[in-house]
């Protein structure tokens, strides 16, 4: 294989990458559908209570009686929505912060990895509740502590990969040659660490995920009858072993999100650092 | 007052074999399993049992602190259960709601508004101090001139008066049927006045009373240890030794506590429970029935709630049943104002927004109102099945048009929401009431001006407090179930605080670790109200 192939085919994806970007984008087209009701109201009391799938109630119904076929549609389009929106400002400040902090050093760095630690140290639910107690209830809350919990983890990675890339000797030909910050960062040192965001990426969706079933629980996150993967696997625990329908068809619906997002993830990180050995994480 | 007990929200639980077929909801005031017991009772203590051991059980909140442990000023349940451990009132309940001899032995009623109290020898606090007729005297005059929510209940008390060392004389300005239920409950408790008037005792701070156990430590949210007040009168009560109440406000944490058996009792919150842990080993699950019942609030001091129509039209399109089926697994009934299961009781079913014609209904009072798009914020705390119960609410007044934004909180920020400002700010909001143990108790807190804590949202109505005067002062009878049905009438149409479901209560308990007593029904939101009897099972 010369040169050029190699090249070309190391920036598509791999098969495996390309079936988790089709799945994710199925449970986008899901969520999509639950906007216009497709599978059904998702707050109607349509048949009795805790009834197995059956015909009008394809997964069941919960313990008001509602199909669990719409709720976990919306539950899908929730917690995506809310996930990948905390998700995508978490990579924005983290990309910042962590660059930043990486390439400059000295007191910045000091002072980005202090505050940074201390947002550590704090148990996630617990900073969680102090957002929630001081936005109000609500999605925003849920997004800005999803933001909040994710973003320490993030930030030390960015820094410690920005660390790595700054002692390169083309970020210092291009320092030489007189390039000004904000394109040495953006050019050199930004698509060098933009495998570790992909893949921190992909983890702090699932922590996301999982803060916001915690919040929602607590009533700090979504209100109800609003669905969310977080609230119906909370909802179905409450019911495993009564009526295990409750917690199998988000359940499943979570763990393809969570495994087509690692899998695009990882395909990421092998496109944008294709020298590296491919990894599970 | 304002009554919110039992659980909360998710649960990890465990066995059954329901998987196959859906779950059959437990018949209300029924104990899922177990031997049966007597009428009226859910379980009864096994007196043959040894006594002695340490009993442990678990509950969802520990309200007792945050407003203090002065019982005449305590105003939710799950503080009045924790304070009738250690403080005990003139009169009690029995199983079907009849006043039975408590500190008082006997009493006679020589005409309506007389009541001469016989108190019982040889009592004592667990100090060791005898309790005297001053004690008796001094804590009801204290009541009376308390900031107490329950001094609303007590009725036209006028004098207070010691006839002898052991008699106690009250009168009443006007008769008032609910008296000695009023005095059942745990703000009439008798306290020892002459401690407190020495000060050497802060009742706020420290609990000192006749009841069965004495308090030795209290660590707030986590756990009240209880000993046996040794100088207790009920010679061989309390059976057990020591008593733990464990605070675990997740029902997870509850029902995973009466199934490893580090709690031998739990209140749970979850209507399910039964079901879910019909075959959990040696955990049995009792559902009592309740006279509580979850209301819901209309702020009539905020501009959408001001008009009586969009109150009525509201109230017209929701389903009871539904609420009872659905939200509450069948362990509920619809009820008016006068709590569904007491004797007298109104019939919900013939109430005006039950017959009036539903959600079409609704739609049409809406229009004449010129209300159109109605949509308002339900405020509600997320402790089950609260929640549930909205949910029900929001299809409902989905049918007439109304859209409900549901907003979930924790108990206590709840509170401040809802009874924090006057005039209050929030829309509407859900919430449940002790039933007590006489129909007409409850409808006092449909005066505001008696009641106080609903004032910030709701206004006084004269025809309304006329009938409810009227309906505690007619003795029991057929007259006074007809002055109750006026009340319900009325409450209906005035639907600023609009009765809905009777609130289930459902208890887990070791069947290894604990025999209990229950009643079958209770009145005042106490699942201890038994405990003293309770056999600790060792081994």
């Amino acid at each position: 294989m010369n040169r050029t192939a190699r090249v070309k085919r190391s920036r598509r994806l791999d098969p495996l990458s390309l079936a988790g970007l089709g799945c994710l984008l199925l449970l986008v087209l899901v969520a999509l559908g639950s906007l216009v009701h497709a599978g059904g109201d998702p707050d109607a009391i349509v048949g009795p209570r805790l009834r197995p799938p059956g015909p009008g109630w394809w997964l069941g119904t919960d313990n008001l009686g509602r199909s669990m076929l719409p709720r976990v549609m919306e539950g899908v389009g929730t917690t995506l929505l809310l996930s990948s929106a905390a998700v995508l400002v978490t990579a924005a400040l983290s990309a910042g912060f962590g660059i930043l902090a990486g390439y400059r050093g000295g007191y910045l760095n000091e002072l980005i990895m202090r505050v940074v630690e201390l947002l550590y140290s704090f148990p996630a639910i617990v900073l969680a509740i102090l957002v929630a107690a001081v936005a109000g209830p609500g999605q925003l809350a849920a997004v800005a502590s999803i933001v909040l919990v994710t973003i320490p983890l993030m930030t030390r990675l960015v820094r410690a990969a920005a660390v790595a890339v700054a002692e390169r000797d083309y970020v210092t030909a291009a320092a030489i040659s007189g390039a000004g910050l904000p394109r040495i960062l953006g050019r050199h040192v930004l698509p060098n660490v933009a495998g570790t965001i992909a893949v921190q990426g992909t983890y702090a969706l699932s922590v996301g995920i999982s803060v916001e079933g915690g919040l929602s629980f607590l009533g700090f996150g979504v209100q109800p009858p609003q669905a969310s993967l977080g609230v119906l696997i909370r909802q179905g625990g409450t019911y495993m072993m009564a009526a295990p329908w409750l917690i199998i068809g988000p359940g499943v619906v979570l763990v393809l999100a969570i495994l087509s997002i690692n899998v695009l993830g990882d395909g990421l990180r092998d496109r944008f650092e294709p020298r590296e050995t491919r990894s599970l994480i | 007052m304002r009554y919110r007990l039992a659980g909360s929200v998710a649960a990890v639980v465990l066995a059954t074999s329901a998987c196959g077929g859906g779950m059959e909801a437990a018949p209300p005031g029924a104990a899922a399993t177990g031997s049966a017991a007597a009428p009226g009772y859910l379980a009864v203590a096994d007196g043959k049992l040894p006594a002695g051991g340490a009993l442990n059980v678990a509950v969802h909140i520990d309200s007792g602190a945050a407003t203090g442990l002065d019982p005449q000023l305590a105003d939710v349940a799950t503080s009045w259960q924790l304070m009738s451990l250690v403080y005990e009132t003139l009169v009690t309940v029995g199983p079907d709601f009849s006043p039975q001899p408590r500190l008082a032995e006997s009493w006679d009623n020589p005409d309506p508004t007389t009541y001469v109290f016989h108190l019982r020898k040889g009592v004592a606090f667990s100090n060791g101090r005898e309790m005297t007729a001053d004690d008796v005297v001094g804590s009801l005059k204290r009541l009376l001139a308390a900031k107490s929510v329950w001094r609303g209940q007590l009725g036209p008390v006028e004098k207070v008066a010691k006839v002898d060392a052991a008699t106690v004389k009250v009168t009443l300005a006007k008769p008032y049927t609910p008296f000695l239920a009023a005095l059942a409950n745990v703000p009439a408790a008798i306290l020892p006045m002459k401690e407190i008037e020495a000060k050497t005792l802060d009742p706020a701070k420290e609990m000192l009373g006749t009841g069965p156990f004495k308090v030795q430590a209290h660590r707030q949210d986590v756990s009240w240890n209880f000993a046996r007040n040794e100088h207790y009168w009920d010679k061989g009560k309390p059976a057990a030794d020591s008593l733990t109440v464990t605070i675990a406000p997740e029902e997870a944490a509850r029902v995973a506590a009466v199934q490893n058996g580090s709690s031998a009792l739990a209140a749970l919150g979850n209507v399910d429970s039964a079901a879910m842990l019909a075959g959990a080993a040696n955990v049995k699950v009792a559902t009592q029935a309740t006279t509580d019942f979850y209301y819901l609030m209309l702020n009539s001091k905020n501009p959408k709630f001001a008009d009586p129509r969009v109150r009525q039209a509201l109230n017209m399109a929701l389903d009871r049943k539904q609420m009872a089926e659905v939200a509450l697994g069948g362990q509920g009934k619809p009820t008016g104002v006068t709590p569904a299961g007491l004797p007298g009781a109104c019939d919900p079913a013939t109430l005006p927004s039950a017959t009036a014609g539903g959600a079409a209904k609704a739609k049409e009072l809406l229009a004449q109102a010129g209300i159109a798009n109605l949509s308002f914020t339900l405020s509600i705390y997320s402790t089950e099945p609260a929640p549930a119960v909205a949910q029900v609410i929001q299809q409902n007044l989905q049918q007439a048009g109304v859209t409900v934004k549901i907003e979930q909180m924790d108990e206590a920020s709840w509170a401040g929401k809802v009874y924090g400002k006057v005039p209050a700010t929030f829309d509407a909001a859900l919430s449940w009431f002790a039933g007590y143990a006489d129909p007409g108790m409850v409808t006092t807190w449909w005066n505001p001006d008696v009641a106080g804590f609903n004032a910030g949202f709701m206004q006084a109505d004269k025809d309304l407090n006329t009938l409810i005067a009227a309906a505690t002062e007619t003795p029991a009878g057929a007259e006074r179930d007809k002055a109750l049905a006026a009340v319900c009438a009325k409450v209906d149409t005035d639907a600023q605080m609009i009765p809905l479901v009777t609130r289930p209560a459902t208890i887990a308990y070791r069947a290894d670790g604990v025999s209990p007593s229950l009643y079958a029904t209770e009145g005042y939101g106490n699942l201890l109200r038994l405990v003293a009897d309770a056999r600790v099972k060792k081994g």
